[in-house]
């Protein structure tokens, strides 16, 4: 007996459609904060750039161009690697809950990265009917641009660096905060209610743990007397600050390391996008390029923390043999290993568990230890 | 649709009315819980119930006696062959069947892996609404032995209908004992590393510690029963205040908890797996030799009357009343599923709480969908 | 105090957990299977799809149409149309609705003849519902040529029947004429 083939019922309005004016504006907005990046960029002083190769010296020393270089590299290497963190976290994922992970596309797995992101590139944009379409819109680049920017003073070497600036520490301090604002946008503007709750966690959270973040990093600037994250490394030749400085130096870190887990919402403190709770959070509603962009954002949040607590505590690009960037890059993956090893292994916090964890423990602990670094570097360095 | 608001006490313009389910991560199957919230406070929650509804009493009332029990695996899906002998006996009480010795050991032994099976589902699922995903695939790891186990005897994984009246429907494969012993104390090692991964842990604890907590007098007066009851501190166990089948004769301690909260209940059933092994232990060791098939009736038709089966499952007191007016085909089956009772009791549990309280809480009551709306 | 060690044991533990999803990490064996490509161990009881046997001796499939299974059924998975009769029986058509059936291997109990059995076969997932109407030709061991050879087996068999009867009754009107003396029957 064969059946007749099901029909598929004729398409209806859904408020579903795809929005060519919103597309249209999407990548406006892209192509906007990318040229904003670049007049960043461009306003900072003229550096040698020594990047990538001495015949493009020369087309580099036009500010312009240099910055257009630097911003696409940083750019290019951010995408490049998430692919990379994506797939490892999977299969570190995956090992752990005795599981294979990816294993169909290329090696291992190893193409399974780029084959979602081509079929996130496919999907349907899809737009909620009663979201903010503005908010809901410009909220997936609000989260990615902050950590983007980040890249720009981070060291993988001592002149691999787009922007040596002085005020490194600052900087990223100012800049992660941002972070919380794509959050915040998307949890309003896709007008979901685990959406909002997630946002709301999401911007509570990062700004609590902001504080203690950067008394542990003020920490180490007390130690080094600078703010630059090259001068950093460099103070950091004859030991790294979590050896050389212990006492200090290993509460500080894993203030930092467990600051660092809230800021990039992992367990335990992936309460903005519990899923057991919020289903999926402040992203619930996103789909396609645009969650493809809030990930893209988040891993390289990542990458970017763990290579703050390498430049920070492990001594930067420093080590024997190898060249500096792969130091530095064996560093921050042993790190970024760190984060999701713990990310696999503990449950989540409660909301008031988690903001009373901040407040009442890690807040004055990070002062206590501001205070003693203080002490350390009276009597270590008279 | 009045009926279809929550229960919101003095809704006030700050409140929010959530829908979670029927498709959530963490409602365990299709159950939507209307809630109201003030921020992250759970102000009220109403369960709607009856996604799954399939009329499986009134099926089983259609039909003759014992085409009925391949329907009670439907009814608490992790633990089939405990609904199937929930059934079983009653079928045998309003007929007057006897069941091989044999037959009754064969039974406790199934019902106690498929308690190990279902007690681990709950491990792994309040493990993933606690937020610790690691731990739910350890244990469907060992869930997964322990299914190709039953799979080796059965010839099912999930809705098994191997429990029959009169008796049980195959003896064991050949070296089936070995095999179950070897799993047995893999899975015991096991069970310890996930106390140390999950029960020990420090986030753990204060996510389940003092959360949903349940006075003994409350779960008396809500018909609560089985691992919820005996967290609350109240020593009733089926099994052993009225036991049935093998169970007299087995050696085993109903662990009890006084403190009536999420992780009284969680500890209830994790002790719970270590004590079925050691049933199963003992059922292995003294089987006697025998018939597996009471002598049945070749037509089954129980004189008119009614019969009640009590028996324990994972979840609580799964019961079986049963009435025959004479003829081939029961005139009703009702069932008293735990999960019903248990879900009765979380609108109170969870007024007041954080909705992530609230998900544990939920967890931490075991309901099995299938069995609530039947 | 008792905060403190209370921190400090929580930490431990926290770390004894970690050093457990590292042994997972590193040293345990992964359980997946890739499942397309590897094929799981199957229980040779296991309740898969359904098969009558064929029995070679005899030339037919072991079914007699007794419909002892179809009254088993919970569900009305089953529905058959003998052919034949007596000791000469069996179906010519004989389905399954996969799609009703629970597997609950009632059926199989059944049956006194040994006719329907279970397989190790468990895809039953196909995007044609037709698919899991399941006729004898596919039920059968050995398709419809096990069918058509049943049939002409019993077609034979009933004619063998007929025929042993017919002579049977022949040789008893034969017997019948010879006791009584009949005129004219030399004609």
């Amino acid at each position: 007996m064969s059946l007749p083939p099901l029909r598929r019922p004729a398409p209806t309005r859904t408020g579903f459609e795809c929005d060519r004016a919103f597309v249209a504006g999407q990548f406006a907005a892209g192509v906007a904060v990318l040229v904003a990046a670049i007049a960043v960029a461009s306003a900072l002083p003229r550096l040698p750039w020594r990047l990538v190769d001495p015949a493009l010296i020369l087309i580099g020393s036009h500010p312009v161009i240099n910055a257009l270089v630097k911003a696409l590299t940083v750019t290019v290497f951010v995408t490049i690697h998430v692919i990379f963190l994506i797939w490892l976290e999977r299969k570190f994922a995956g090992w752990m809950q005795a599981r294979l992970g990816p294993m169909h596309v290329g090696w291992k797995g190893a193409l399974q990265t780029i084959a979602d992101a081509v079929k996130l590139l496919m999907k349907e944009d899809i737009i909620p009917t009663r979201a903010d379409r503005v908010l809901f819109v410009v909220a997936p680049f609000l989260t990615f641009m902050p950590t983007l920017l980040t890249f720009m003073v981070l060291p993988f070497s001592e002149t691999w660096v787009a922007y040596d600036f002085p005020l490194g520490i600052l900087f990223v301090l100012a800049v992660t905060t941002n972070i919380s604002l794509g959050t915040l946008a998307a949890g309003w503007g896709a007008n979901n209610k685990y959406s909002l709750l997630g946002g709301a966690r999401a911007c509570a959270q990062v700004l609590s743990y902001e504080i203690p973040m950067a008394v542990a990093m003020l920490a180490v600037v007390t130690l080094e007397g600078t703010m630059s994250l090259t001068e950093i490394v460099k103070n950091q030749q004859h030991g790294w600050n979590i050896i050389a400085h212990a006492p200090v130096m290993i509460p500080a870190f894993l203030i930092f390391m467990v600051c660092g887990l809230a800021e990039l919402n992992r367990t335990p403190f992936d309460l903005p996008e519990a899923e057991s709770e919020l289903v999926s959070g402040f992203h619930t509603e996103y789909s396609g390029m645009r969650f493809a962009f809030f990930y893209l954002g988040e891993f390289a949040a990542n990458f970017f923390t763990a290579g703050l607590a390498v430049t920070l505590f492990f001594g930067g690009w420093m080590g024997p043999w190898l060249p500096a960037p792969i130091w530095f890059g064996i560093k921050t993956i042993a790190v970024v290993a760190l984060f999701m090893w713990i990310k696999w292994t503990v449950p989540r916090l409660r909301v008031d568990q988690m903001m009373g964890f901040c407040w009442k423990l890690l807040v004055p602990a990070s002062v206590v230890v501001f205070c003693a670094t203080a002490l350390w570097v009276m009597v270590a360095q008279p | 649709m009045t009926a279809m608001q929550p229960a919101v006490g003095a809704s006030t313009s700050s409140d929010m009315t959530i829908n979670l389910g029927p498709q959530h991560p963490s409602t365990h199957g299709v159950l939507r819980l209307m809630v109201a919230l003030d921020g992250e406070y759970v102000k009220s929650c109403r369960p709607v119930i009856g996604y799954l509804h399939r009329g499986l009493e009134r099926m089983m009332a259609a039909r003759p006696y014992r085409q009925s029990v391949p329907f009670t695996d439907r009814l608490d899906y992790c633990a089939s062959l405990n609904s199937n002998l929930a059934i079983s006996q009653a079928i045998e009480r309003i007929g007057g069947m006897a069941v091989p010795e044999r037959a009754q050991y064969l039974r406790v032994m199934l019902c106690e892996m498929n308690r190990i099976a279902s007690h681990l589902i709950f491990f792994g699922t309040y493990a993933a609404d606690i937020g610790a995903t690691t731990a739910f695939l350890y244990a469907f790891r060992e869930r997964e032995r322990l299914l190709d186990l039953l799979e080796a005897y059965t010839g099912a994984r999930l809705t098994y209908n191997w429990i029959r009246p009169g008796g049980v429907a195959s003896d064991m494969p050949e070296g089936y004992a070995q095999a179950v012993c070897a799993f047995l104390d893999g899975f015991l090692k096991e069970l310890d590393a996930y106390d140390t991964l999950l029960t020990k842990n420090p986030i753990f604890r204060v996510r389940t510690e003092g959360v949903g907590i349940i006075s003994p007098e409350k779960a008396i007066a809500h018909g609560a029963s089985g691992p919820v009851l005996r967290g609350s501190g109240v020593n009733i166990d089926l099994r052993r205040t009225e036991p049935y089948d093998a169970y007299p004769r087995m050696q085993f301690d109903v662990p009890v908890r006084t403190e009536g909260d999420c992780l009284a209940r969680y500890l209830v059933r994790v002790e719970e797996m270590r004590q079925s092994a050691r049933i199963i232990r003992q059922c292995l060791r003294e089987m006697p030799e025998g018939e597996h098939w009471g002598k049945q009736p070749k037509v089954f038709r129980p004189a008119a009357g009614e019969a009640y089966s009590r028996t324990e499952s994972p979840r609580g007191e799964l019961s079986i009343y049963l009435v025959s007016d004479g003829t081939a085909n029961p005139v009703r089956v009702r069932v008293r599923g735990p999960s019903f009772v248990h879900l009765s009791m979380l609108h109170e549990l969870v007024r007041g709480v954080k909705v992530a309280d609230m998900i544990a809480i939920l967890g931490s009551l075991d309901t099995v969908l299938g069995e609530v709306d039947r | 105090m008792s905060g403190i060690t209370s921190f400090i044991r929580g930490f431990i533990s926290i770390l004894q957990g970690m050093w457990i999803t590292l042994q997972n990490l590193v040293g345990r064996r992964k359980i997946t299977l890739l499942y397309p490509y590897q094929r799981p161990d199957i229980s040779p009881r296991w309740r898969g799809i359904f098969y009558l046997p064929y029995n070679d001796e005899a030339g037919r499939i072991n079914c007699v149409g007794c419909t002892l299974c179809a009254q088993a059924c919970p569900t009305g998975v089953i529905t058959m149309t003998k052919m034949g009769a007596g000791k000469h029986a069996s179906v010519n058509a004989f389905t399954m609705d996969l799609g009703r059936c629970m597997f609950c291997n009632l059926c199989i109990e059944a049956c006194p003849f040994d006719a329907i059995h279970m397989s190790t076969r468990f895809e039953l997932a196909s995007l044609d519902r037709g698919v899991s109407l399941l006729t004898i030709d596919k039920l059968a061991r050995g398709g419809a040529d096990a069918v058509e050879r049943t049939k002409r087996t019993i077609e034979a068999a009933l004619e063998q029947e007929a025929a042993a009867k017919a002579a049977a009754a022949a040789a008893k009107a034969q017997a019948a004429a010879s006791a009584q003396p009949t005129e004219g029957s030399g004609a």
